[in-house]
């Protein structure tokens, strides 16, 4: 039981770079053939969703708002590792781990699930890519396994979280990384331009039992994926929670940042209603040792 | 208790009193900071440079430590530059955030009390629901903390702590065995006296008592920002113009 919290913040940290970082090498002298995909039954295809309900209404809060309370975690099978082509990138990396390859592929627009980089910007994603398993620089190592904040989207398809509602107010807790948002929907503009921040600053308003929430003020230091995924403080994401059953939130986002992409593009997470439980310290900062292991490796 | 903040009945009867929630408890929702320099010393101290001068929030301003433990704290503070775990960014532990001087935000429902902190994005959830601390003994930086309501005044019940964290920058220090009850007592809308009961009989010869006021702020813009202190020195610097 003794220092559980921490072991697990690690081992989640862990489990993402520095099995990429192996899988890499021994896959370079002697590829094995990658494990065969079989998604968990429930699996939800973000790509090929199955058909609403349009009857559904949700049941309604005290204070009349669509109702959402309750702990959710995703049931697309997406790994932070990579959101455009999960199955392929990460073959090396289940191969020699013996965990599952997961298949969800959330981008839905465009339609060949890549995030639509401008040229030069796709050559820095490029870039980045190469440098995931072996980064020659600190800043070419994924955010997340240095120990810093998530950013929206990634967050979001991370681990499971729960939502409290009160009048005026959404709040989202997640369970990684003691991370949280304070969604207002009283109509207040966003902060100032020059205040950036790791989670954004979000904003929030009812449309029918939608809950829109604008994030802006994005910093341009959070990836979407392990494998790079970068933008820049243009970034602006726009997200629409939808229940659509009574245990299922479709979950939406529609990215643009004009410095990086060459179009908004959009992102989609079918979110399952789980067994609410007391949300357990997740301390990932005080025991990451991920950059040091990483960069001072055996083969570096 | 002579120097105890002399509130009786947690009720100020110029002021409003505290909005009660729909279950009739006094409803600690809002936005929250102390205004003292316990931060840097939780006892009596001059200003240092950097350092506001405080009247102390130790009751009595002693803290009792066993001999060996004041040896430690006298070492902890001549060290405390490197020493202290905030100089690494650890999460700061309770009751240290609660005084840090950044705000954090409460929300109560009537099962869950969700005490939110700008300092490094920090949560703490205060369980109101009867249940009792999880089987032990769980090493957490922040601890475990179960309310209950005596009367008007939330009382929580906090441990399962690390041996880590300290109580301010001049090197108080506890270890895994401490226990803290924390009183938060209403005292008007906008302020609510914070009491805590401090108890580790590794380090400490008999518990202690530290009382403060927390203030609610009003400004009608005011949210939580971030402060992601263990970043600052290390970003990832996009080839974009910012």
């Amino acid at each position: 039981m003794v220092r559980r919290s921490v072991r697990t913040a690690m081992a989640l940290v862990l489990t993402g770079t520095i099995m990429a970082a192996t899988a890499a090498r021994l896959s370079a002298q002697q590829p094995p053939p990658p494990p065969k995909a079989a998604p968990p039954p429930g699996w939800i295809d973000p790509r090929n969703p199955p058909k609403e309900d349009p009857s559904f209404t949700p049941a309604r809060t005290r204070d009349g708002q669509p109702n959402l309370e309750g702990q959710w975690g995703q049931a697309s099978d997406i790994i932070t590792y990579s959101i455009e082509d999960p199955e392929a990138e990460r073959a090396g990396h289940t191969a020699i781990s013996g965990q599952r390859p997961m298949v969800g592929r959330p981008i839905i627009d465009p339609i060949d699930g890549k995030i639509p980089y401008q040229p030069w910007a796709a050559k820095f994603a490029a870039f980045l890519h190469e440098q995931h398993t072996g980064p020659s620089k600190i800043e070419y190592l994924d955010p997340v396994s240095r120990g810093f904040q998530e950013g929206i989207p990634r967050i979001n398809y991370q681990g499971a979280f729960q939502i409290q509602q009160f009048p005026g107010t959404v709040l989202i807790t997640y369970d990684y990384f003691h991370t949280y948002r304070v969604i207002p929907l009283d109509g207040r503009p966003h902060v100032g331009n020059d205040v950036k921040l790791w989670m954004g600053d979000s904003r929030g308003h009812w449309e029918g039992n939608t809950l829109v929430v604008d994030v802006a003020n994005n910093n341009d230091q959070t990836w979407l994926q392990i494998v790079g995924g970068f933008h820049s403080n243009a970034f602006h994401v726009v997200e629409r929670w939808t229940p659509t059953a009574p245990d299922h939130i479709v979950y939406i986002a529609t990215i643009e940042d004009p410095k990086v992409y060459s179009r908004p593009w959009k992102l989609r997470v079918d979110f399952r209603r789980q067994k609410v439980e007391e949300q357990w310290e997740s301390a990932i900062w005080e025991g990451n040792k991920t950059p040091e292991i990483v960069l001072s490796g055996p083969d570096k | 208790m002579a120097t105890g903040l002399a509130i009786a009945g947690g009720q100020n009867q110029n002021n409003q009193a505290m909005p009660r929630t729909a279950d009739g408890k006094p409803d600690l929702s809002g936005i929250w900071q102390v205004m003292n320099a316990a931060a840097w010393d939780i006892q009596d101290h001059a200003a240092r440079k950097g350092v506001p001068a405080g009247i102390g929030v130790v009751i009595g301003n002693e803290i009792p430590y066993k001999p060996e433990a004041l040896a430690r704290k006298r070492q902890n503070y001549e060290n405390r530059a490197t020493a202290d775990p905030e100089s690494k960014c650890y999460l700061p532990g309770i009751p240290r955030i609660m005084y840090m001087p950044y705000p954090f935000q409460i929300f109560q429902k009537p099962d869950t009390i969700t005490m939110l902190f700008e300092y490094v994005h920090a949560t703490r959830f205060v369980y109101t629901n009867g249940t009792p601390h999880p089987p032990g003994h769980i090493d957490w930086w922040m601890g475990d903390s179960r309310g209950r309501w005596e009367g008007d005044t939330l009382v929580v019940d906090v441990v399962d702590f690390n041996e880590e964290t300290w109580f301010d920058r001049a090197g108080n220090f506890h270890s895994d065995e401490l226990h803290l009850v924390e009183r938060f007592t209403p005292l008007d809308r906008d302020h609510i006296t914070y009491d805590v009961t401090v108890e580790d009989p590794k380090v400490f010869t008999r518990p202690w008592r530290m009382s403060m006021i927390l203030y609610r702020h009003r400004e009608t813009n005011l949210q939580l920002l971030e402060y992601e202190c263990y970043a600052f020195d290390e970003e990832f610097h996009p080839p974009v113009p910012r």
